[in-house]
């Protein structure tokens, strides 16, 4: 990997369950850098995910709760967490396995990355 | 919104990629401009021009493609200030259609192209060996769009 995410995406991809981890445009959709295991539907992930952190993120602001921080979605056989900043998300894709707890703290500190 | 279509078979894959896509507008077309499905559009001199301009676009897009790659290039997408457009080539067993959408910030663009897949693969699961075959004759061109048009716009 050689763009400015690589590292991040690097240290993510190493935890425990997570299958595949992307940033991605929030407009658009389109992935900017990623790091998946085979197998993973990295653009289809990344499509449908941060379509849903837009509308999270727009449901927040409609409610009058601010800026979205943090997005997880918890389903049956696994989760996606997603985090954005400046227009891009941070996305993971994690099988149950996952410690959601350590993740969620490593993306948190990510974003930082993405300013 | 209005959906019609000019062949039936063309009905539920355009029916279930605008659905999911959530595109505004949407337009099926034969490369030589006759139209076969549109979603979105109210009169009928509408769909004739995005086909007309959509079949312009896509022939000069393949030859600019087949100068600089040696191949067409087979889609094009336009960031517009509120509304995106989204032009490209669906393979089919007997050639090839061209597909226009149309859609704001209710969709993005990942989610055109990742429903748009699906609707090539329902595509070439429902095209017709001769699907593709048609038109293109001078002489027929404008009565055969003059009669899609018709079937779809209720005038038929």
């Amino acid at each position: 990997m050689t763009s400015a995410f690589g590292t991040v995406l690097t240290s993510l991809i190493r935890h425990r369950g997570v299958t595949g981890c992307m940033v991605v445009g929030e407009q658009d959709g389109i992935i900017v850098d990623s790091s998946l295991q085979i197998g993973v539907n990295g653009t289809a992930f990344a499509a449908l995910t941060a379509s849903l952190y837009r509308r999270a993120r727009r449901s927040a602001a409609a409610a009058g709760f601010g800026e979205t921080g943090f997005f997880e979605l918890d389903a049956e056989h696994g989760r996606v967490c997603a985090a954005g900043r400046n227009d891009l998300v941070l996305v993971v894709v994690a099988g149950e396995r996952v410690n959601v707890g350590l993740v969620r703290v490593e993306m948190l500190k990510a974003l930082e990355v993405l300013s | 919104m209005k959906f019609s279509v000019a062949e039936n078979w063309v009905e539920a894959p355009l029916k279930q990629f605008v659905d999911e896509a959530r595109v505004q507008l949407a337009v099926l077309l034969h490369p030589s401009g006759q139209v076969l499905g549109q979603f979105g559009f109210a009169r009928s001199v509408d769909v004739m021009t995005a086909c007309a301009l959509s079949a312009a676009i896509h022939a000069s897009a393949g030859e600019l493609g087949r100068l600089v790659e040696g191949k067409p290039f087979t889609g094009l997408h336009y960031a517009g200030k509120a509304r995106q457009l989204f032009l490209a080539q669906v393979p089919i067993a007997a050639g090839s259609l061209v597909l226009l959408a149309v859609f704001d910030d209710e969709s993005s663009l990942g989610v055109v192209q990742l429903f748009f897949r699906e609707f090539c693969a329902a595509m070439r699961a429902a095209a017709p060996a001769s699907a593709a075959s048609p038109p293109a004759l001078a002489g027929d061109f404008e009565r055969e769009l003059n009669r899609n048009l018709a079937v779809m716009f209720g005038r038929a």
